[in-house]
């Protein structure tokens, strides 16, 4: 009887469930740290902070003492905290009605994806934003900032329809409106864009074959000259008084006579 | 002091713009309080980097200051920041980095020697302009093999120069998309630079022929005398076309660029 009056004190140190919980929320602390500190030298070996420099969302998170690479960091580490109370809280049974906390711990990860969803929406927006502006900055028209605009807000709406749905709430008619748009965007681009369409695939064709070269002379309809440039959407032909700017697609439709 | 001020201000006086060669950010905050009575301030230099309002791109790093000076008035004028006749005061590094110099200049475009003009208004495009005079320049450094090289090229109105020309020998550009700038030209260049003839690039870039022979009517060329026959037909070429043609030449190692059958521009290779 000995032996077994020393072992009851640790043996039901363990069996007591407040003791569990309180192991589990150390251990979670833990691992939320190193989870935290490993993810952080993940994103920056990835280059991420490279890639979100300039944007918009790095600029706010610097003014508040952050940047995106600590909060990625620092929310993985939260996400486990959170995790590893829940389960403690599960294992200590403090409460009676458990079918609240297993809701609740269900949603935790959906929240934490949305979450995350929404703050690489935004990195993503921001940048995409940038690169359409940085390509367009030579357009000096002030009517151009409203295309880069444009392409942020698509990318916001569409992530926020991932979060959203990502938390179970009804996104039909945000997703049906996006359907909408996308629709047109594609519709009135390929009714706009068909001309250059045509354009570039005939382009193709006579880089690829090159049926006639720089310094060729030919007749493209009633248009004659000597070849003076040949790219993907057009053919520059020159004679002595005139430059012609001829669309590709107008090569095919006419045909090309070479002169001798 | 106030002596030196005397004796100097004379250079300051009625200045009616200052242009300021890549200058130092710090440097270049100083000009942040004038006023509108004072002179403009135009910057110059291979990028605006301080977001001026009046900018003057240099396309290459001019070694020699006046080629510099002369670059950036023609330009200020042909982009309207400054009227001809003006005066203008160019702070510019001469021998440092920094700006260590002042020179007064007087805007006169007509005088000048029309390297504006080469870079800018010339039918290839700049960005192909700068990209050959690059290859042009590594070219005269490191030769072939160790060996001087002489190269010529001929630059925009490629269709043009097409008929004026022949060829040497088979075309290895042909049905290629290669366009100067790209990484491997430099070298494939090279190598075809042994053979003799004239490079024949488009507008846009794209390399249309080498081996070709130039022949162009070299009637009323009048290039600078003791140089050879790669100059005399780069000058005729551009005399009879609208073409630019930038020679490296063989004997001095020097690149010379011509346009409209004269020479504009000569820079040394060694001092890039």
């Amino acid at each position: 009887m000995l032996p077994l009056q020393a072992l009851p004190d640790g043996f039901t140190l363990f069996q007591e469930p407040v003791v569990v919980a309180l192991l589990l929320l150390v251990v979670g602390l833990a691992l939320g740290l190193v989870v935290g500190r490993v993810n952080k030298q993940i994103l920056i070996t990835a280059g991420v902070p490279d890639a979100v420099e300039g944007t918009p969302f790095e600029r706010t998170a610097r003014s508040l003492g952050t940047s995106t690479v600590s909060l990625l960091a620092r929310l993985t580490s939260w996400f486990v905290y959170g995790v590893s109370i829940l389960a403690a809280i599960r294992v200590a049974n403090f409460f009676e009605a458990p079918s609240f906390w297993i809701g609740v711990a269900a949603f935790v990860p959906k929240l934490f994806v949305a979450v995350v969803v929404m703050i690489l929406g935004f990195i993503v927006a921001d940048k995409a934003e940038l690169i359409a502006s940085e390509r367009l900055r030579d357009v000096k028209l002030p009517e151009i900032t409203l295309l880069p605009l444009a392409v942020k807000y698509t990318v916001l709406y569409v992530t926020l329809l991932i979060a959203l749905s990502q938390v179970d709430v009804n996104t039909t008619a945000l997703l049906v409106l996006l359907t909408v748009y996308v629709f047109g965007v594609v519709f009135l681009g390929g009714l706009a864009f068909k001309d250059f369409l045509s354009s570039a695939a005939a382009g193709m064709y006579l880089l690829l074959n090159q049926p006639y070269g720089i310094g060729d002379e030919v007749r493209i309809g009633d248009r004659e000259g000597i070849v003076q440039e040949v790219d993907l959407l057009v053919t520059r032909i020159e004679n002595e008084e005139e430059e012609f700017i001829v669309p590709n697609r107008k090569v095919f439709e006419h045909g090309i006579a070479r002169m001798r | 002091m106030s002596d030196l001020r005397e004796l100097f201000g004379d250079l300051f006086d009625d200045v009616d713009g200052i242009l300021l060669f890549s200058p130092s950010s710090s440097y270049y905050e100083r000009f942040d309080d004038l006023d509108d009575d004072d002179p403009d301030v135009i910057l110059v230099g291979p990028e605006n980097v301080h977001d001026a309002d009046a900018y003057v791109e240099l396309p290459v790093q001019f070694e020699d200051a006046s080629d510099r000076i002369e670059f950036a008035i023609e330009g200020a004028v042909d982009e309207g920041i400054v009227d001809e006749g003006d005066d203008l005061l160019c702070a510019l590094g001469l021998f440092a980095d920094d700006v260590d110099s002042l020179t007064r200049v007087r805007a006169n475009p007509a005088e000048g020697s029309g390297i504006y003009e080469l870079f800018v208004n010339s039918r290839a495009e700049p960005d192909v302009i700068r990209a050959v005079f690059d290859v042009a320049i590594e070219l005269g450094q490191k030769g072939q093999k160790g060996k001087p090289v002489g190269a010529l090229f001929v630059v925009g109105d490629a269709g043009k120069v097409m008929n004026k020309s022949r060829p040497l020998s088979y075309n290895p550009f042909e049905k290629s998309h290669v366009h100067v700038g790209d990484p491997i030209v430099k070298v494939m260049l090279k190598e075809f630079s042994r053979l003799d003839g004239a490079f024949v690039i488009s507008d846009a870039g794209k390399i249309v022929s080498a081996y070709r022979y130039l022949e162009p009517a070299a009637e009323g060329v009048d290039i600078p005398k003791g140089l050879g026959a790669r100059h005399m037909a780069a000058g005729a070429i551009t005399r009879d076309t609208n073409a630019t043609a930038i020679v490296l030449s063989e004997s001095d190692g020097l690149v010379r660029a011509f346009k409209g059958g004269e020479l504009v521009l000569e820079l040394d290779p060694e001092n890039y």
